[in-house]
């Protein structure tokens, strides 16, 4: 362990006599109280539900799902989302389209949001441009646990076409 | 006998030997895809070519058998980019739709994609497109466009399942696997496809889309729907069966199970009943597991005379639970009538299936018999004089006229797994445990002794029938106490004579058959009887 | 004037300044204390609390306070834990706010008769001749509030809360005593009123005894439980020290008997020092007998005998959102070490000037 050795001036008599160093303090804040009193020039508080700070491009917000050229959903059930996600929040169940193009789709897809830990796994992981975290919109609170467990149905309805073209150009 | 060095190793082999066999044995590893050791070789695919000294170009391995002074050379810069370029040509019109694929995490092409080429694809055109998802029988879908034809399915319909359904229709890259016309793919072994199918090509119906195979946990076990017991691959995801997996056992089954077999786990997973329940004043109620047993163990003692009890066992009893439960009719219950029920007999054939369709009455009643207990088939059950009937297991083909000559005695314990007739028989009822949630061996009908695991954690309140008969054995002061299924088994290695010499831990992946014991029987039995004294 | 009418007046007055004035301030202090520490500290403070929604003047101040009371009022009122005492637990809140409240009855706001002269003091609830004496008593009693809720909670955060209540109080009383011990010299009395009037043009005890004025200060600040001397509800050791247990209306009772408490201080603090009533090269117009005649100039001195009263608070609080709080062997230690010797070395200085000046 390193040793830091803090050399501390010497005080002087005033300083030791606590009462002119005090007056000095107490003539900062009153410095401040005026002027924000008065013109409030230093007010560092943001008033956060009326004026909201925008946030970061790569904010990962909460998840939706995008759809395809016809508006179904994207997601194809891969699982490659519920593999990544480190918290296990990720709940779809597969079911076959009769589809001859993709045959695969999610029954259900269902996100805890609860549980999850906004990571970003999930979209790194899908193959398919399918789930995204960019709807900027932070978990909201709610009355019960099943609310934050949201569905297909209200993944899509935040959703958005997706140009993307999974397996190439070619395909 | 043939001297040859394969990547600078020596080895002499048989004359005959393939190049792929010979590495083997020096632990060489050569990637194939149509290469399977239980069918003939077909040499279609060019992934296992190497290089030798005796050829000016590359040579299948699989195909190629050895020659004195051979040199080969599996990893040189010549193969890799022999190798690269049968992949490439491969996956030229593969889809690449590894997401949606069941295959993906189990498939050949991927793993050898990711180890021998891992380039990106250089075609500008569009891919041939084929078949997707074609039906070719009850248990098989086929994706034409993943396929990439080597065709170890049609060499299976034809060598193994010796039912011709399969074959390659058209040339050139419109070739496509495809059934007979007018055939489907339905042979009763016909999802063996599947498991040898290295790429998606041919996918199960059963397991479609449900879960992701590296999503699943995987234990061995024994698949008991005959007395056949293949050796299979329980795989698992959240502590329920997802699918069940032919494992290779020479011993038993080769690389292959039968469909029935393979489909059969679905019927465990319905109708389960996991808590204990007794019938009281013509009401059902569900009690705890102590209080059922007790009521068990009273219904026997109202009997009046263990004449009037009757205990029906069944060839579904693992070695070691039927050893207990012998213990159980010899000891403090001595003088019970036993029956035998089990399942009825079916259909075999000469390849896999069986016709006795229970997985352990070779062991048994081998058990049974060096513990003197002498069982009745259970079609011939009299009531009369019968005040309480004990039935373990419900996996009995019993006929009405039994069921109702059981529905005559007015005590009637069941220890089962499931709603069904043997459940609203029972005015006590007592949960089992699964053959994929315990511990033990079955023997098979060629008296191949093997393990089953647990494989999914069963409800606390589920027990064995052997944890049954002991807590009945104790219940009328017999000390009957075994830890685990490992000290049971010493124990029927010890008494039983086709057992001994059988060890528990030599049971190992293949199983033991009758006789192929290691441990000299005196030695076991000496080991394993006082042990069970400490334990009383 | 009778027994009965003196009580009368006596209670008449105590209403009307206590609860017209000391409430109303200690009331306003809760918010105008967060809203001055906020402003020192570059925030808003409490903004959100407007009457109606409206915005006009006072809207946000006089909504925040009905809202706090709404809120304190409202909330649960919960017993101490296992093991407490819950009627001492009950009654601790009001042993704490009487005495701070009956530390009034010996202010004066306004001009009283001369010293000496016969009159009756319509600034002054009771004209009592031991006046700061009785206050200090009063100020002592007001110790066993805090103490007893913090026995009764039956918490070791609470007791440790109470011990120091106990500790500080004592300690720095002494000081406080001992400083105001030269104005009683120099003005020759104990009873406050007579000691304004000999604060007349600039002879303010500030002036006479200026030492004795910052030791007041510091003692001051440390009696009433203030940062930097906030030891007994150091929140950041003690989460809030002797009231911890404490919720709802009990909770704030303890809060405004604090604010009280300042207040009063700051009252004796004016009296004693900054010239009470007294407007310098103001003559307070008398009569011939002494007792004063109540004019516009009394208006005026009533007014800044409250406006030097304010000051005083709003420096207590300044320096409170100045300072770091002490650690509490260094508030034992400024308390016995330094302060106390001081003011006894204020003190014989005092005596030798007044003996030499005699």
């Amino acid at each position: 362990m390193a040793t830091i050795q803090v050399t501390r001036g010497e005080l002087s008599l005033a300083e030791k006599l606590y009462i002119p160093e005090v007056m000095r303090g107490v003539a900062i804040t009153t410095r401040q109280l005026v002027k924000n009193v008065f013109g409030r020039k230093d007010i560092a508080t943001r008033q956060y539900p009326d004026v909201k700070k925008p946030y970061p491009e790569r904010f990962r917000g909460r998840h939706r799902l995008t759809w395809r050229d016809d508006g179904s959903v994207r997601c194809v059930a891969c699982m490659l989302c519920s593999t990544a996600c480190p918290a296990n929040c990720i709940h779809i169940v597969a079911g076959d389209k009769g589809d001859n193009t993709v045959e695969k789709y999610p029954v259900s897809f269902e996100i805890d949001l609860l549980v999850c830990v906004y990571c970003g796994f999930c979209e790194e992981a899908c193959p398919c441009d399918a789930i995204r975290m960019d709807s900027g919109k932070h978990p909201m609170p709610s009355f019960s646990r099943d609310k934050q467990r949201i569905r297909k149905v209200q993944l899509l309805e935040e959703g958005q076409p997706s140009t993307s073209h999974p397996g190439g150009l070619g395909n | 006998m043939p001297t040859l060095k394969i990547d600078g190793q020596e080895i002499t082999v048989d004359r005959g030997t393939t190049i792929l066999q010979a590495a083997a044995q020096l632990g060489v590893q050569i990637p194939t895809f149509c290469y399977h050791p239980g069918l003939s070789i077909a040499a279609n695919c060019r992934m296992c070519l190497v290089d030798t000294n005796k050829a000016p170009k590359p040579l299948p391995a699989c195909h190629a058998q050895v020659m004195d002074g051979m040199e080969v050379w599996t990893n040189n810069e010549k193969v890799q980019r022999t190798r690269k370029a049968v992949l490439e040509f491969i996956l030229l019109n593969h889809p690449v739709d590894c997401p949606i694929c069941d295959q993906a995490g189990e498939c050949v092409l991927q793993d050898h994609y990711f180890k021998y080429s891992a380039q990106p694809s250089r075609l500008f055109h569009r891919k041939r497109h084929k078949a997707k998802a074609k039906i070719l029988g009850p248990n098989v879908i086929l994706d034409a466009e993943r396929c990439i034809l080597c065709t170890r399915c049609v060499r299976f319909c034809d060598e193994v399942a010796k039912s011709s359904q399969l074959t390659v229709v058209n040339r050139g890259e419109k070739s496509e696997i495809t059934t007979f016309p007018g055939k489907q793919l339905d042979n009763p072994y016909a999802a063996n496809t599947v498991d040898i199918c290295p790429v998606g090509a041919l996918t199960s119906r059963d397991f479609r889309f449900r879960t992701r195979v590296w999503m699943l946990s995987t234990e061995r076990g024994v698949c008991p729907e005959c007395s056949r017991g293949c050796s299979i691959r329980v795989d698992t995801f959240e502590n329920t069966v997802r699918r069940y997996k032919p494992v290779h056992n020479p011993k038993v089954n080769d690389w292959w199970m039968c469909d029935a077999g393979r489909a059969s786990f679905r019927g465990y997973l319905e109708d389960r009943v996991e808590g204990p329940t007794i019938v009281a004043d013509g009401k059902r109620r569900a009690v705890a597991t102590a209080k059922a047993v007790e009521d068990a163990a009273k219904a026997i003692q109202a009997a009046g005379g263990h004449g009037k009890v009757a205990l029906v066992a069944s060839p579904w009893l693992t070695n070691e639970d039927a050893y207990v439960l012998g213990r159980l009719v010899t000891g403090a219950l001595a003088g019970v009538k036993v029956y035998m029920g089990g399942r009825a007999a079916g259909a075999g054939d000469d390849i896999l299936i069986q016709p006795d369709k229970n997985p352990n009455r070779k062991g048994v009643d081998a058990i049974f018999a060096a513990l003197g207990v002498k069982a009745a088939d259970l079609s011939s059950f009299d009531a009369k004089g019968i005040e309480t009937v004990f039935v373990f297991g419900d996996n009995h083909d019993a006929s009405p006229a039994t069921l109702e000559a059981l529905a005559a005695v007015p005590w009637r314990i069941v220890a089962g797994t499931k709603m069904g007739p043997w459940w609203q028989l029972a005015t006590t009822f007592l949960p089992l445990r699964l053959h994929w949630e315990k511990d033990g061996t079955y023997t098979n009908f060629d008296g191949v002794v093997q393990r089953i695991r647990r494989a999914v954690k069963a409800a606390p309140t589920c027990k064995s029938e052997g944890w049954y008969a002991m807590k009945l054995a104790q219940s009328f002061g017999d000390a009957l106490a075994f830890d685990a299924p490992a000290d049971i088994f010493a124990a029927v290695a010890g008494s039983v004579p086709e057992f001994a010499g059988l060890a528990w831990s030599d049971l190992g992946d293949h199983g033991l058959r009758f006789g192929e014991g290691s441990v000299p029987a005196g030695a076991d039995a000496a080991s394993a009887e006082p042990q069970m004294e400490a334990t009383t | 004037m009778s027994l009965g009418e003196l009580v009368l007046w006596g209670l008449v007055k105590f209403v009307a300044i206590v609860f017209g004035w000391v409430m109303l301030v200690a009331t306003v202090l809760t918010y105008i204390e967060r809203k001055q520490s906020a402003y020192v500290q570059n925030r808003i403070g409490p903004n959100r609390a407007w009457i109606g929604g409206k915005r006009f003047p006072l809207s946000a101040t006089i909504g925040q306070i009905l809202a706090d009371a709404a809120k304190v009022l409202f909330k649960e009122d919960t017993e101490p834990p296992r093991g407490g005492n819950p009627i001492l637990h009950q009654i601790s809140p009001a042993l704490a706010f009487i005495p701070a409240l009956l530390m009034w009855i010996v202010i004066p706001f306004g001009p009283g008769p001369m010293p000496g002269a016969e009159g009756e003091n319509w600034f002054l609830i009771a004209d009592v001749n031991v006046g700061l004496l009785l206050m200090f008593a009063i100020m002592s009693v007001s110790v066993y509030g805090g103490v007893i809720g913090a026995w009764a909670s039956n918490s070791g955060f609470s007791l440790l809360g109470g011990l120091r209540v106990g500790a500080q109080m004592i300690s720095y009383e002494v000081t406080l005593g001992l400083n105001l011990v030269g104005i009683f010299m120099i003005f020759g009395s104990m009873r406050l009123n007579d000691i304004v009037w000999g604060q007349g043009d600039l002879a303010w005890g500030i002036v006479v005894q200026p030492v004795a004025f910052i030791l007041f200060m510091v003692a001051s600040i440390a009696e009433t439980k203030r940062a930097p001397f906030d030891m007994p509800e150091a929140e950041s050791e003690l989460v809030a020290g002797y009231f911890t247990e404490f919720s709802s209306m009990r909770f704030a009772v303890f809060s405004l008997s604090e604010f009280i408490a300042l207040i009063a201080v700051a009252a004796v603090g004016v009296t004693c020092f900054l010239g009470g009533w007294q407007i310098p090269w103001v003559d307070t117009p008398v009569d011939a007998a002494g007792v004063p005649v109540y004019g516009w100039i009394t208006v005026a001195q009533v007014g800044i005998f409250l406006a030097k009263m304010i000051f005083l608070i709003w420096l207590q609080m300044q320096i409170r959102w100045t300072l770091p709080r002490f650690r509490y062997d260094q508030v034992m230690k400024l308390g016995w070490v330094y302060l106390l010797p001081l003011s006894l070395l204020n003190l014989f200085v005092t005596a030798i000037v007044m003996y030499l000046a005699r």
